[in-house]
């Protein structure tokens, strides 16, 4: 069990056209912690990862396992296991040589190997597996050995590359919530790769948002879908994705609204400080706020009254147990997720009430969040 | 019932191609286990028995049992080193094609190809007999040396294929990059390591210019070598000829029939998704 930390990281590949994949990475994780990194392809997650596990060089910075640098250290011996997005299991072994292969290369005693893949697979229901070869396995058995494999070494820390991506939907929210289970029974510190929020959200202790090589949010999952630092966190975490709309500060008298085509919104007394010390005012803004703040039920047009707006609705999608309205606010889109018992068809106008006091702005320019 | 469609055309060819194949083989064998006296008599039908005499002559006549060892020790050594270095030079280019000297090394062996033998022959002899050589030892160099240019060719091919993954993963469990090649990347070599076997077993054992520029002690000559002996002093007995031809071909047919099993598909199926 370690902790680790990764101290102004760059990862630079050299050549013509020399390309920054990752810029100034500075993160501590905490012994046990499970950490998610997250953000679409291309913005480093990955190759951050890689780093880590020795595969791939580190350019500049420092990166610590415990209380040792490891930048020049072999993978072999940085004590971590890796659980790669396509498995990679050695397909000539079976199951039960896949996962002892690690301990055998290290010289562990064979009863202690045998202990330790039958503990492992126990742990993971693959025992009735263990005599097969990887072509004989489902794609969620092969994960299981591919997490298996990783279990018997007992590293100081899990690294997982996309895992679950190859997984269909049904199997990838089981195996979720078994990683996360796995996490809390090993109490090993665990780094893990996605491109899906929702796994992001529902795993880690800490999320860390990237994009095109820069951290842009380093924080717990509540707090990253409550107080996005930035346009780009605002958007890229929750789902459906938060609604922005483009338009004004305005101030007059004691009051603040937010004016765009079609929307005039009331903003909350208790925002006026850091919109003025932000130097908002009258200038263009994003207001971001997500489908579940939009209400169309009359007691919220009586408790909100400052955020109600008339929109018509483009699009209807029933999914049962709630329904998502996709409308036009004066030629902006927005999504509003509502109970599925109202009975609003496409074409119709609604009324919507906004819960201010849950609405995010953005700097247009800058794209940070006025917090 | 599902009916078989079946390719007429496709089967028609394979007919006509297995028959082409057949027909020498099956007159091989008239002819080895014939008197002089049958064949005389007709060329293509079965005789009403085994005219052993004809292999027990061939095997005395050609000294079969020391020649044969010769041609088992030059060709068993040939394929087992091949196979062993070409596919872990193959291994250290398709890995470092990023590096100019691996890439120019890649397409040096390439370009050895297409070198004609007869051209490099007699000043090759010529080395091999200088550094002490020309012998079973340096020949089993030579088809090792000779067939890496194709042998490589092939093998890189095929280790594209292998996933960069399995590597890592092995890296991270705590292989050094020798282990990762006998461990992991040499098994999933097997349907190349049977095809570079197979191809080198039949050149080693059925080549003749090699052995004839090379080998000067006729203690050491190998069964091609000694049939060409055989042949101009007998042409005229083409019983004990042909006894001897079969008596030689057997051997590449077991190798090719326990080797064959090995070219299979698939064999890195299961590792990744």
């Amino acid at each position: 069990m370690a902790n680790v930390s990764l101290q102004h990281v760059f990862k630079k590949y050299p050549g013509k056209e020399s390309v920054t994949a990752v810029t100034d990475f500075t993160l501590d994780i905490e012994d046990k912690e499970f950490v998610v990194l997250v953000g679409p392809s291309g913005c480093g997650k990955s190759t951050t990862l890689r780093m880590i596990a020795g595969l791939e060089e580190i350019s500049e910075g420092d990166l610590f396992i415990g209380p040792k640098r490891m930048n020049d250290v072999a993978p072999k011996d940085r004590d971590i296991a890796m659980v790669f997005q396509n498995y990679a299991l050695y397909p000539h072994m079976t199951v039960y040589q896949n996962m002892a292969f690690g301990l055998k290369l290290r010289h562990f005693p064979k009863a202690e190997i045998d202990k330790r893949v039958r503990d492992a697979a126990q742990i993971l229901d693959i025992t009735h597996l263990l005599a097969r070869k990887p072509k004989a396995l489902s794609g969620g058995q092969r994960q299981r050995v591919a997490l298996g494999r990783a279990i018997v070494r007992e590293p100081q820390a899990f690294l997982m590359d996309e895992p679950l991506s190859n997984l269909d939907a049904k199997l990838r929210v089981q195996m979720r919530s078994e990683i996360s289970k796995l996490h809390k029974r090993l109490q090993t510190t665990f780094i893990y790769v996605t491109h899906d929020q929702t796994e992001a959200m529902t795993m880690g202790d800490r999320i860390v948002v990237m994009k095109d090589g820069f951290v842009q949010q380093v924080a717990t999952p509540q707090e990253i879908y409550n107080f996005p630092v930035n346009l780009f966190v605002a958007g890229f975490i929750g789902s459906p994705s938060m609604n922005f709309l483009t338009g004004r500060i305005e101030e007059s008298g004691n009051e603040m609204r937010f004016v765009a085509p079609n929307v005039s919104l009331s903003i909350p007394a208790g925002r006026f400080d850091s919109i003025r010390k932000a130097g908002a005012v009258n200038k263009p803004v994003v207001l971001g706020i997500r489908p579940e703040h939009a209400h169309d039920e009359a007691i919220f047009m009586e408790t909100y009254p400052g955020g109600v707006f008339e929109a018509a609705v483009d699009v209807v999608e029933h999914m049962g147990s709630e329904m998502y309205l996709l409308m036009d606010v004066g030629g902006q889109a927005l999504n509003a997720r509502i109970v599925a018992r109202s009975d609003v068809k496409v074409g119709d106008r609604v009324k919507l009430a906004i819960d201010m006091s849950k609405i995010h702005l953005f700097d247009k320019e800058t794209e940070l969040a006025i917090m | 019932m599902v009916r078989t469609k079946y390719n007429w055309l496709a089967t028609v060819f394979l007919i006509v191609g297995a028959v082409f194949i057949l027909f020498p083989m099956y007159m091989t064998i008239m002819v080895a286990i014939k008197s002089p006296f049958e064949l005389a008599q007709s060329l293509l039908g079965i005789p009403a028995r085994i005219f052993w005499s004809n292999f027990t002559q061939a095997i005395s006549i050609t000294h079969y049992g020391q020649t044969f060892g010769n041609s088992f020790f030059i060709t068993f050594f040939a394929v087992v080193l091949t196979i062993l270095t070409n596919s872990m030079v193959a291994y250290a280019i398709a890995r470092n094609m990023h590096s100019w000297i691996f890439k120019g090394m890649y397409y040096y062996f390439f370009s050895a190809m297409f070198v004609p033998f007869p051209i490099i022959m007699l000043p090759l002899v010529r080395q091999m007999s200088a550094i002490g050589l020309a012998d079973s030892i340096g020949l089993i160099i030579l088809y090792v040396v000779y067939g890496l240019s194709f042998n490589v060719f092939v093998y890189i091919g095929y280790l594209r294929s292998i996933p960069l993954e399995l590597e890592e993963a092995a890296w991270v469990d705590g292989a050094g990059r020798w282990t990762i090649f006998w461990r992991i990347i040499f098994p999933l070599l097997g349907p190349m390591n049977a095809t570079v076997g197979i191809l080198t077993a039949l050149w080693a054992w059925n080549d003749f210019l090699l052995p004839l520029v090379m080998l000067s002690d006729p203690n050491q000559y190998t069964l091609p070598l000694v049939q060409y002996a055989f042949q101009s002093q007998y042409s005229t007995n083409y019983n004990l000829a042909f006894a001897s031809y079969l008596m030689a071909l057997l051997p590449m047919v077991v190798v090719y029939v326990v080797f064959q099993r090995w070219i299979i598909n698939g064999v890195t199926k299961g590792a990744i998704k």
